[in-house]
């Protein structure tokens, strides 16, 4: 917490439209100084949209947003600087690499010296300064671009770093040296670090807290599976969808058939065969991954069942007693009552 | 055809000695164009910049407005400032008619719109993420104009260059506005049309040549620029 004792972040009643729709509804959430957030969700869920919000680079259509207890807007002088966003495509300036990254301090004015802060920005992301600092802008490769673009943010030493798929498009090389340099960053200057990412090293190794993104809509803490619309009417007076591959999912009937259905990934069971049993729905499927949650020590599975991508969380003691390795056939069993229906924006 | 012939050798003669009137209609119009080209520049950029980056209610409207005025004849620029500087006019006690700060003041509005429309071309046309990158660098607002405008520097410098060209090469205004007199507010246009009529070929065609070698050389620095930019 900062001296004053507030959130870093707050935000209130917060939503934001383009061209009329709905794309972020955030009812409150709270961000503490120092943290590692992770923001995951499938493309369009409002993770850059909410990562530019966060960075005052756009003010929310309604609702508003406290930074350290008071409301900031674009160009605050508070927020200059200090809150940096690293966009999924960085837009390198056409200058040298070295001018590239003193371009932020330059504008701060002041009298410090740029180079070595610059050369130290560089190295900080691996790239040697006497090779690269004198390079133009064209001659980087992707992952290079990204990481002079990381380095150009870093010389500020921000107070926040917003990170929007850092590594989506880089080599593992350059995955690496970002998420070091990002989390140095946190251990020297207790930068705070909100990462849109589908890299699952970043999202269940590094982060302190996960937040799921769908259709607009925030959901912090815990590791949630939605399972999105159309909706039809099915058996026993239930909702059903089918899955490409013939397997019908099964719900509780909703108010909107084109809505997503979201359960908790603890609700699901996981076995190698199915155990029937009334009211369960079982879905065959296959492991994809298996990775261990370094904070609660629990492991999370992401399923392929028919077209959807499953995230359910498992004790490593029963990971071992099923031995479960990707690739393996798998069942999935959930309760309908344990849905919950998202009140889709997106959705219309 | 012979005429002709002896026209461009008399004017080598007139260029090679410098000759006076033809040096006083250089002067005049390498003045006005460069007073005429600051001011439009000056307010051309913030406001192309403004146009090409924000998006508001009637923005296409303003465009459109905008791209018509690049065809803005000459004439009517002329019409429209001797009317209002003329004695009877709202900017009659000025004293402007007839002089080069009164050409000055057509010309630029000339060139307005040109710069206003391709700077805002040029500003619309740069990666959106330019701006992403440099608010979350710290930049303000105006360093986000500046910073963008520089960015931009290759389209705006097309723009200038443009401006420039329309500027040099009207006669509409010089002539309303000016008055074409003689060592006072003579430019290179508007001898050449007064001396084609006089049937005096030499001194149209020396000015005439100026004006190609100023186009010339104008482009020359503009593509030297961007060689040596990258």
């Amino acid at each position: 917490m900062n001296p004053t004792g507030a959130p870093l972040f707050h935000l209130e009643a917060v939503e934001h439209h383009y061209a009329g729709r709905r794309v972020l509804a955030v009812a409150h959430l709270r961000i503490a100084p120092g943290t590692i957030v992770g923001l995951m969700g499938p493309n369009g869920s409002g993770k850059s949209t909410l990562l530019r919000l966060l960075g005052f680079l756009e003010t929310p259509s309604r609702g508003r947003i406290l930074f350290k207890g008071r409301p900031a807007a674009p160009f605050d002088p508070r927020i200059r600087g200090k809150v940096t966003l690293l966009p999924q495509d960085p837009y390198l300036m056409n200058r040298s690499v070295a001018d590239n990254v003193a371009y932020g301090l330059k504008l701060r004015g002041g009298r410090e010296k740029t180079e070595p802060r610059v050369q130290e920005a560089l190295a900080a992301v691996g790239l040697a300064p006497e090779r690269f600092a004198r390079r133009p802008w064209y001659a980087l490769s992707g992952g290079e671009a990204q990481r002079v673009a990381l380095a150009a943010r870093l010389v500020l030493e921000p107070q926040v770093l917003l990170m929007d798929e850092p590594t989506a498009s880089v080599d593992a090389e350059s995955a690496e040296r970002i998420r070091q340099a990002a989390l140095t960053a946190r251990a020297r200057w207790g930068t705070t670090l909100i990462v849109a990412s589908h890299d699952w090293s970043w999202l269940f190794e590094v982060c302190d807290e996960v937040w799921h993104l769908f259709a607009g809509e925030v959901f912090p803490t815990g590791t949630r599976t939605f399972f999105p619309g159309p909706w039809e009417p099915g058996p026993e007076g239930r909702w059903r969808r089918r899955l490409a591959d013939g397997q019908h999912l099964a719900a509780l009937p909703g108010k909107n058939p084109a809505a997503a259905a979201v359960i908790d990934s603890r609700n699901l069971m996981l076995s190698r065969t199915p155990v029937p049993e009334a009211g369960l729905t079982i879905l065959a499927g296959t492991v994809l991954r298996l990775a261990l949650i370094r904070r609660s020590a629990k492991v999370v599975a992401t399923l392929a069942v028919g077209e959807l991508t499953l995230t359910a969380i498992l004790d490593p003691e029963a990971l071992k007693a099923q031995t479960l390795i990707p690739g393996d056939p798998i069942h999935v069993a959930y309760r309908a009552e344990d849905l919950r229906w998202v009140d889709s924006p997106g959705a219309d | 055809m012979e005429f002709i012939f002896e026209g461009i050798l008399q004017a080598f003669v007139l260029l090679w000695g410098a000759d006076a009137e033809t040096l006083s209609a250089v002067t005049a119009t390498v003045k006005v164009s460069s007073a005429s080209m600051a001011v439009s520049l000056v307010l051309g950029l913030p406001l192309g910049f403004w146009l090409g980056y924000h998006r508001f209610p009637g923005k296409r409207a303003v465009r459109t407005l905008v791209d018509t005025l690049l065809s803005l004849p000459t004439v009517l620029v002329g019409l429209i400032v001797y009317a209002l500087i003329s004695q009877r006019g709202p900017l009659g006690p000025m004293g402007l008619l007839f002089t080069l700060p009164g050409i000055a003041v057509g010309q630029a509005i000339l060139a307005l719109p040109v710069v206003v429309a391709l700077t805002a071309t040029a500003v619309e046309s740069m990666d959106r993420q330019l701006s992403v990158t440099l608010r979350s660098l710290g930049a303000d607002r105006r360093q986000l104009l500046l910073s963008t405008l520089w960015e931009a520097r290759f389209g705006i410098l097309a723009a200038a260059v443009t401006a420039y060209g329309r500027v040099m090469t009207e006669v509409g205004i010089s002539m309303m506005v000016g008055g074409n007199i003689k060592w006072h507010t003579r430019t290179m246009t508007t001898a050449i049309a007064l001396e084609t009529n006089k049937g005096m070929f030499a001194m149209g065609v020396a000015l005439g040549l100026v004006l190609l070698a100023i186009a010339f050389a104008v482009n020359i620095s503009v593509s030297f620029l961007r060689r040596h930019a990258r």
